[in-house]
């Protein structure tokens, strides 16, 4: 069961805690708490080592995280409240949380389950563009991600347009754009014979009136899907927001709840990112009641986190949040390259890798810093789940996975700032078919060689 | 105490402390101004640190704050000298329907930490009231921030209305976020086009220049 027991106290909170102004809230409470916390909890660090081993750190962030979310509570930007829990209460919704889910309907249904660290079982893969895409291509990509034979949940392109009519936020194309968005998904599925395929959808609505819109259980969102609900950063919400955990509970889908930490911002650096990432799932948790936490944290200026000072947080907080709690977790790549570039397959193996072992879920690929229309493909995402699915079957370490991010953060590190752009969507894949070129294909092939031989077992 | 510790004690955004030390060095008879330029200049160099991230935004804000801590102390005696440069009174906020916050916000900083007076009107914000306020503050600029093509016409919107309301030649309209472009900006007419923060100091005042 989630917590969705504990909504309407939660939405009182929202109207009736502390009075802070916003402006307040980061800097006077947030900072200094998370300030405290890394120091009291000898946070610290470690840039030779972007997937660490230290089972005891991984514990105090667990605890850091949890007190920074009691101590600091949930900012609501429409009431200038603030949300707070009690220990007892983030307890309480530990225990009742569930480890596993079946999600997805009939044959297409799949098991996402609690990993722990350096975990047999191979991660449960979601993937998405986690782009926008011109119109013309949006179903084409649907189908291609579904092509992916990894692929246990889709998170679908997100449309800018629809019928010749630009989307306008808030507006009635909002909404004809979010039914356009999981009618074409749908379809794609139904088409390729996976109808029933879990979905993370629709990214095309921008207000809970799109999201509403299209919880129909027969032509839109399912029950047996799930939906997002953002935070904004750090550690805050409005009424829009809290309106479609409601919904999602109401309706009967599944939740997830979205938040990328940000490195270089309030977090500070690596040690407060993972900190804040494990509170944000106790956030998740309690306050919207999500089935599972989507995080991408990322890097101030480059919009990314394949570099080692984000690796290494990505490895803390799934290690934190593995070792203490049964919460199922998706670890969202953002590289900085984009499509077909031996960088990018070699950010999304380094990422996939790391939380692979540190007990993370995967959820593959944003690319090209996540900022340009058309630029993801689905053989990004490919060869993470590929990655995850190797490391996991072959029982990897941490200590053999970070040697080899080592290696491959080598042959890229030094390129994000300035990392190639790559090509569209359909300048790498047969738009019609909805497959890659075989350009594209080789080049996938030879990175993958490259990083076999690096100590990877792929299973074909 | 000297102005090499002042300076110490902003960069590390010790605002109390640099509050007593200024007073101290005022009644030492330390030229105000010059405790001025020389707290730019750091304040320029931390600035420098935060856009390569060596430094953090909590840090540069911290030091922001402490700066405006310090020049709150010497106004009244920078007034009695000419007073202090105000670079330009900008009204900023990100358009309507949009929640994506964190581009305005270190926009808004770095303006600040450079000599701008900024009111920020948050997010989500309709184009009317980014008007009503710069003329309530009698700014020069209108700056706004959009990170979404679908809320990009809401910084045209604004434009148009102050064509309609008769106004437009009274502010410099300034855009940025990550899907605008200048030819964006060159199609709805805007001012300005700020690709990242950092170069925000430098453009804001080239433009008023040609007002
Ligand atoms: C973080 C993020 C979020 C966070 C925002 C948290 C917050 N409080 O701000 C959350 C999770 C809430 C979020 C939600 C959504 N997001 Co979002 N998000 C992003 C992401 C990854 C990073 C944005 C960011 O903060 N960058 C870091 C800052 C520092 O960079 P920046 O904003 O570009 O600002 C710099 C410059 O542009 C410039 N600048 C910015 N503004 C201004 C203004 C002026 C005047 C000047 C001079 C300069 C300037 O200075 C800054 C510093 O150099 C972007 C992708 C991207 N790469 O931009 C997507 C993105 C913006 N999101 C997107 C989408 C679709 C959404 C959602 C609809 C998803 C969903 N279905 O729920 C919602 C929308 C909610 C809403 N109504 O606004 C899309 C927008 C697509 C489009 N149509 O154009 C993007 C582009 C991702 C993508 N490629 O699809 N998102």
């Amino acid at each position: 069961m989630s917590t969705v027991y504990r909504h309407w106290e939660i939405i009182d909170r929202a109207k009736t805690g502390k009075f802070m102004d916003e402006e307040d809230f980061l800097p006077k409470r947030f900072y200094p708490t998370l300030k405290k916390l890394i120091k009291k909890y000898e946070i610290k660090y470690d840039p030779q080592n972007p997937c660490p081993t230290d089972d005891s750190m991984a514990d105090r962030v667990w605890q850091a995280a949890w007190e920074l979310f009691r101590d600091v509570g949930y900012y609501n930007t429409d009431s200038h409240r603030i949300i707070e829990v009690a220990d007892e209460e983030i307890k309480e919704a530990l225990y009742m949380a569930k480890d596993q889910y079946i999600v997805g309907g009939g044959k297409d249904a799949c098991l996402m389950k609690h990993r722990s660290v350096e975990d047999p079982e191979p991660p449960f893969c979601i993937m998405s563009p986690d782009i926008t895409v011109d119109e013309k291509y949006h179903q084409s990509m649907c189908m291609a991600y579904l092509k992916e034979p990894l692929l246990d949940g889709l998170c679908g392109p997100i449309l800018e347009e629809t019928f010749g009519h630009l989307i306008e936020s808030g507006g009635p194309t909002e909404i004809s754009g979010c039914i356009q968005h999981i009618q074409n998904q749908k379809m794609a599925a139904r088409l390729l014979g996976r109808p029933d395929t879990f979905m993370v959808a629709v990214g095309t609505a921008e207000h809970d009136a799109g999201q509403i819109a299209v919880s129909n259980n027969e032509w839109g969102v399912q029950k047996t899907d799930a939906r997002l609900v953002g935070s904004l950063t750090e550690f805050k919400t409005a009424d829009t927001l809290l309106n479609r955990s409601l919904h999602y509970a109401q309706y009967g889908c599944f939740t997830g709840s979205l938040t990328g930490a940000i490195y270089g911002g309030w977090c500070g650096g690596s040690e407060g990112t993972a900190i804040t990432t494990v509170a944000y799932s106790l956030i998740g948790l309690v306050i919207h009641g999500a089935m599972f936490n989507q995080h991408f944290p990322f890097h101030l200026n480059y919009v990314s986190n394949t570099t080692r000072e984000l690796l290494w947080p990505i490895a803390m907080a799934g290690q934190a949040l593995s070792r203490n709690s049964k919460l199922l977790y998706t670890s969202n790549g953002f590289a900085n390259a984009g499509p077909m570039t031996e960088m990018l397959f070699r950010e999304v193996a380094a990422h996939a890798l790391v939380s692979t072992v540190t007990g993370w879920h995967l959820w593959e690929m944003a690319s090209t810093r996540n900022k340009y229309r058309n630029r993801a493909t689905p053989l990004e995402a490919r060869l993470g789940c590929e990655v995850g699915h190797a490391v996991a079957r072959q029982k990897m370490t941490r200590e053999q996975a970070n040697e080899i991010a080592n290696r491959l953060l080598a042959k890229y590190e030094d390129r994000a700032a300035d990392a190639p752009m790559g090509s569209e969507y359909h300048e790498c894949y047969d738009v019609a078919k909805a497959l890659p070129t075989v350009e594209h294909l080789d080049m996938f092939r030879r990175v993958k060689d490259e990083i076999s031989q690096m100590g990877i077992d792929f299973l074909y | 105490m000297s102005l090499e510790n002042l300076n110490k004690l902003v960069k590390e955004g010790e605002t109390e402390d640099a509050k007593v030390l200024a007073q101290q060095l005022l009644q030492d008879g330390i030229d105000p101004l010059k405790m001025i330029e020389t707290l730019t200049q750091t304040m320029a160099r931390v600035g420098d640190l935060f856009a390569k991230l060596e430094i953090f935004l909590p840090e540069i804000m911290l030091c922001g704050e402490a700066l405006t801590g310090v020049v709150d102390i010497l106004s009244p005696y920078l007034d009695a000298s000419g007073g202090r440069e105000i670079k330009g009174k900008v009204v900023i906020g990100v358009v309507k329907g949009d929640l994506h916050e964190i581009g305005k916000n270190i926009v808004k900083l770095i303006l600040e930490t450079n000599g701008f007076v900024v009111k920020d009107l948050g997010y989500d914000v309709d184009s009317l009231t980014f008007i009503k306020e710069a003329e309530a503050m009698k700014a020069d600029f209108i700056a706004s921030s959009s990170l979404m093509t679908t809320t990009m016409p809401g910084q045209l919107e604004i434009i148009e209305i102050l064509k309609s309301k008769g106004i437009r030649d009274q502010f410099k309209v300034v855009i940025g976020g990550a899907p605008t472009s200048q030819e964006w900006a060159d199609k709805i007419g805007a001012d300005l086009y700020c690709a990242h923060a950092k170069s925000a100091p430098e453009k804001f005042p080239a433009v008023l220049d040609n007002k």
